[in-house]
């Protein structure tokens, strides 16, 4: 894709974007599919959040029937489905989508069609899984849907329909995203970047991809056995007909546990992201990080039955899945100590996004430090399925994973938007999280060692529960004010922020060498990268002098720097070096539009947003068999895969973008 | 700087502030009388051996903790950033640090890892021969004890002798639950088609006590209320209880038995069997074997102001009352709330002898076992032999006295979510169905009998 010279077009007037709902509906820009993933989790933060004080309401005291225990239950199956599936996923896919294409150098990613459809069908299936809780209707089965409780003769109603067919659904989505993103990485990165100069968030969201399209197809076969046994008379999870349920267990686990790595590496990537920019350091370590994180996703395939220590597998697997877990301790905290002592030596800035990452640092230690109180299986025994997990997995997932995202936030939405986030609201945000949380989470431990089972939607009065309850709904009240702020501060500064420039915190990655928000072609130049902070080469080159890269320029990508002084390699076009001290990062006057520069723009358009519908209704029209409305049924499926089929071949035999006329491109 | 040094002392304080909390909460977690479910206070080989585990996880635990914690919160505050400080130095890794950081936690692990496989294969060893075998099978959503041993079959009360191991196999007639007392070891899973097996020994040194047990498996609605309770009680206690449990119902009492004496009548609401009534079955009611004199308990029995005074028979008095109610701690006792609007008529005198007729002939027997009632055979419902000598019904939620019997009996589907019995009383609305129940509906009267009959059968 390195283009060295703007090549020419056969047609000019086609790349309009397109103004108003079907610039969104039909876009296939990263940035503005980034932007509709960002408020879409941010919405379904809100909404999972609401479930989350439905719950935390319920428990207050013993014995309280603000919900039913039918309500409840559906209530908490949602809770962790939206947070995990509707919030953390796709507010990470925010990130891949905004920031992948920027922090290596490309103008968008691979498949920018599939990456629109990625988004419609998580919105669709979103909708299609959270709908039925208006109507009574929402899955109940927990969001681990432990067979046979999700069989037929448990569950006989729709509400395992809708989570067995939306989790189908959303997992196309993030598979079609996988596959894309991997492409992305490794096909387009700009002249100079090696895959160890990539940028911490790439590298981590680079695992993750592998361990999407890796762990989704096997929940996917899980889920096609569990709707063939709903819908087709199969006898996968049958345990009339002698099924074995750990079929389902082992099956959820080995999606499962790579799903917890899918949820939390995308947040490391942003803190180390945040922390060497906040630090005015680069990240300590790096090629360990980079080492780190793959091992981490690989041990990630090899710890799954330690969901199931209770199950009665035997010493045997007992001990190499207790060992395994262990292990994956290693790599976990080099990370920690690696953020450490990237700060170690620093200039801190405390900012709401570093403010955040230090957090997660400090949060997710007492998660980890938890998840190894039950890698050892007998211990384990006296804590799984109690709300000693409950705390542990609530750290890892909002001390970590949301925290990160948090920090993400604050530090990106400047780069999303082209306006800065309020600090004051920031801090408040910050604050209130942090304390909220610990009051939320960490009681959780005891109660859960006293003897509280999870998943139950009331409790008996003097079992020496009731104090730490009443201490994790105050706590959850707080973060629900916490969360009220992050949106007002979104919402508020998505139109009025202050102008953020191209670089409002001084960051070293491309991401920041270009404007706020980025143009729809993001580099007017295809950038040559000679080192992992190209942007602190041309900002503070006395810093990054004795970096060898650096003084030696790189050969490879045509880029020779003298001497020490004389300059550095940066986001710039050519092999001529910077030379002087850098220009000023403001943003220019007016960005020239893609059509002045020459630079192809996919078009726009609705065939991936039609796939998705079609592939959604038609999955929507199976409920209704089990509502014996088959006419609605047939006409949904029939509707649906006609629709499916259509869009998909009016979508393959149609052009990505303007057709290159000239033969100065290069591959 | 738009931040000053505040918020870093406010970060330094909220973790200090946390890990000063945590010890006398710990602390506190070890008192059974404020945290009667504790894990920390355990009663047998199997509870000691994981405790051992946790106390040395707890240990590194918090060492690991104050360690990692301590040096970010002096990292962000000795590095925070100065005016007029000269930019930091690039430094991008040292491979000394990082190894050693790979190395110690790897040690650390070692220390973790060799002590947890020892425990797996201590702990998940067969158990020996002469341990008292336990079948626990699941249902949504109650506890179905069965002692091979001693042909006991009972429900949501388990008796265990002190100091003597216990052999559990675990089995599920519906969905996955999961078999947890945590004072007596470790959860194990019930997995439909499979056993499961767990063994412990309750300590000989425990005295006479009751544990809470819960299931921790998300089972469907009502998983919060499948609760049973765990009488540990010395051998001999056990032995008399598995003796009575064993022999069939006592109600009503046979012909051949001696004329009962006065029995003190302290209930508001005395309950006289008549004389001379005796069901079809009542030959089989006449237990071969009693266990040796108790006829004091039997004046326990009627002192039990709950109870309707049934007279029974002599000094054959069955009585399963083996745990005495005054060793019953508040933990022990259901506080579950009626439903509102969920009332019975007052004053209603129960009869057990109608009540029994009533009972043989409704729909209860398709569901329920009564040894010695031959026309209660039902298996889909708990054992119902010795239901007056149980503490709580409905899986422990609710205490087994007159009034919540009554009110359980009248509708079901309203004290238990999603509960599988019937809703009985006319007039009733099913809540899972909506429909109002009319013909073949217990009048609140026939509910007084039938719970006089079930608090009989002791």
């Amino acid at each position: 894709m390195a283009t060295t010279a703007a090549p020419t077009f056969a047609t000019h007037t086609e790349y309009a974007v397109g103004e108003g709902w079907r610039a969104w509906l039909g876009t296939t820009d990263h940035k503005k599919i980034g932007y509709l993933y960002f408020f879409t989790a941010l919405f379904f933060l809100m909404f999972g959040g609401a479930e989350a004080e439905m719950i935390r309401w319920q428990l207050r005291a013993p014995n309280e029937h603000f919900l039913s225990a039918e309500t409840y239950n559906q209530i908490f199956t949602m809770h962790g489905t939206t947070m995990i599936f509707l919030v953390v996923m796709p507010m990470s896919a925010a990130f891949f989508n905004l920031l992948i294409p920027l922090q290596i150098g490309a103008r968008d990613v691979a498949f920018p069609r599939l990456n629109a459809f990625s988004y419609w069908v998580y919105l669709l299936g979103a909708i299609f899984i959270s709908v039925p809780i208006f109507f009574g209707a929402a899955p109940n089965g927990g969001w681990f849907g432990y067979a046979p409780l999700t069989t037929m003769p448990y569950s006989p109603g729709l509400n395992i329909d809708f989570w067995a067919l939306g989790l189908q659904i959303l997992g196309i989505s993030s598979l079609a995203a996988g596959f894309n993103f991997i492409t992305t990485i490794i096909n387009m990165r700009a002249p100079g970047m090696n895959l160890m100069r990539m940028p911490m968030f790439t590298w981590m969201a680079f695992v993750v991809q592998f361990l999407i399209v890796l762990a989704f197809p096997v929940i996917t076969i899980a889920v096609v056995f569990l709707v063939f046994d709903r819908f087709f008379g199969t006898n996968f999870y049958e345990i009339a007909a002698g099924a074995d349920p750990l079929l389902w267990q082992h099956l959820f686990w080995v999606f499962g546990h790579p799903e917890v790595y899918i949820l939390v590496l995308p947040a490391f990537g942003l803190v180390s992201e945040v922390l060497p920019t906040f630090s005015r350091k680069p990240l300590f370590g790096y090629p360990v990080m980079v080492y780190s994180g793959i091992l981490i996703g690989v041990l990630g395939f090899g710890v799954w039955a330690h969901h199931m220590f209770a199950v009665g597998m035997g010493p045997i697997a007992d001990t190499v899945f207790g060992v395994t877990t262990m292990l994956i301790a290693i790599p976990t905290g080099v990370k920690i100590f690696n953020w450490i002592f990237t700060m170690w030596g620093g200039s801190i800035h405390f900012t709401t996004a570093s403010m955040f990452a230090i957090g997660l640092v400090g949060m997710f230690t007492i998660g980890g430090i938890s998840g190894i109180m039950h890698s050892s299986p007998p211990a384990d025994l006296q804590q799984t399925d109690t709300y000693f997990i409950v705390a542990h997995f609530h750290y890892v997932l909002f001390g970590g994973s949301l925290m990160g995202l948090f920090a993400g936030i604050y530090y990106y939405f400047p780069k999303l938007t082209g306006h800065m986030l309020d600090e004051r609201l920031g801090q408040w945000h910050f604050w209130l999280n942090l304390v909220g949380s610990n009051l939320a989470f960490f009681p959780m431990h005891f109660s859960g060692l006293l003897g509280m089972p999870r998943r139950i939607y009331t409790y008996d009065a003097n079992q020496g529960w009731d104090g730490f309850n009443m201490m994790s709904t105050a706590g959850a009240i707080i973060v629900g004010v916490a969360s009220a702020i992050l949106a007002i501060n979104i919402l508020i500064s998505r139109k009025r922020g202050a102008p953020a420039g191209n670089d409002p915190w001084g960051g070293g990655t491309l991401e920041w060498s270009i404007p706020s928000p980025p143009p729809v072609y993001n580099f007017v130049h295809i950038p040559r990268v000679t080192s992992r902070y190209p942007m602190w080469d041309l900002t503070s080159p006395q810093l990054t002098a004795d970096v060898p890269h650096t003084r030696a320029g790189d050969k490879s990508v045509e880029v020779d720097v003298a001497g020490v002084d004389a300059g550095h390699a940066g986001p710039r076009p050519g092999g001529a070096p910077a030379g002087r001290s850098p220009a000023p990062v403001v943003a220019a006057a007016r960005i020239p539009t893609a059509e002045e520069l020459g630079i192809p723009i996919p078009y726009t358009t609705l065939k991936p947003f039609f796939t998705a519908l079609g592939l959604t209704v038609m999955l929507s029209g199976l409920p209704f068999a089990h509502a014996d409305m088959p006419g609605i049924e047939y006409t949904l499926i029939f509707a649906g895969a006609c629709t499916l089929v259509g869009s998909l071949f009016w979508w393959v035999t149609s052009p990505l973008e303007p057709e290159v006329a000239h033969s100065e491109h290069t591959h | 700087m738009p931040f000053p040094s505040r918020p870093r002392r406010q970060v330094a304080a909220a973790l200090a502030g946390a890990a000063v909390l945590a010890v006398p909460l710990l602390l506190a977690a070890c008192d059974v009388k404020s945290y009667p479910n504790s894990t920390f206070l355990p009663h047998s080989e199997f509870g000691k051996a994981i405790d051992d585990l946790w106390n040395l996880l707890l240990q590194l635990g918090t060492l690991v903790f104050v360690f990692v914690e301590g040096l970010l919160v002096y990292t962000i505050i000795k590095y925070r950033r100065r005016p007029g400080a000269a930019p930091p130095r690039h430094v991008h890794g040292n491979t000394t640090l990082e190894i050693l950081w790979t190395v110690i936690p790897a040690v650390i692990l070692v220390f973790i890892a060799v002590p947890t496989v020892k425990t797996i294969f201590k702990t998940e060893a067969r158990a020996s021969a002469d341990a008292l075998q336990v079948e626990v099978y699941g249902h949504q959503w109650w506890w179905e004890f069965r002692y091979p041993q001693y042909g006991v079959t009972t429900a949501n009360e388990l008796y265990l002798p002190i100091g003597r191991k216990v052999n559990f196999a675990l089995r599920t007639q519906d969905v996955l639950h999961s078999f947890w007392i945590p004072q007596l070891g470790g959860k194990r899973d019930l997995i439909s088609n499979h056993t499961n097996y767990l063994w412990f020994t309750p300590d000989s040194t425990m005295s006479t006590s009751a544990w809470n047990g819960t299931c921790n498996e998300y089972c469907g609605a009502s998983h919060a209320n499948m609760r049973f309770r765990v009488f540990v009680v010395p051998p001999a206690d056990f032995a008399r209880w598995a003796t009575h449990q064993a022999s069939p119902a006592v109600f009503p009492v046979s012909t051949v038995a001696p004329p009962p004496p006065p029995a003190p009548a302290p209930a508001a609401t005395p309950a006289r069997r008549p004389a001379g009534r005796t069901a079809s079955g009542a030959a089989d009611a006449q237990p071969l074997v009693r266990p040796v004199a108790n006829g004091a308990l039997g004046a326990q029995a009627a002192a039990d102001a709950d109870a309707p005074t049934i007279v029974q028979g002599g000094s054959q008095a069955p009585d399963g009352d083996v745990f005495p109610r005054d060793s019953l701690r508040p933990n022990n006792i259901p506080t579950t709330p009626t439903p509102d609007g969920l009332t019975f008529t007052p004053g209603l005198v129960g009869d057990a002898g109608r009540g029994q007729k009533i009972y043989s002939i409704s729909a209860c027997i398709g569901c329920h076992t009564i040894k010695g009632n031959p026309s209660s055979v039902g298996i889909t419902g708990p054992n119902l032999t010795h239901v007056g000598s149980r503490f709580t019904i409905a899986a422990g939620l609710y205490p087994n006295d007159t009034e919540h019997l009554r009110l359980w009996i009248k509708n079901a589907r309203e004290m238990k979510d999603g509960v599988l019995m019937l809703t009985l009383g006319l007039n009733q609305i099913d809540p899972q169905t909506g429909i109002k129940v009319t013909a073949g509906g217990l009048t609140d009267q026939q509910i007084a009998d039938i719970a006089a009959y079930l608090q009989a059968l002791k």
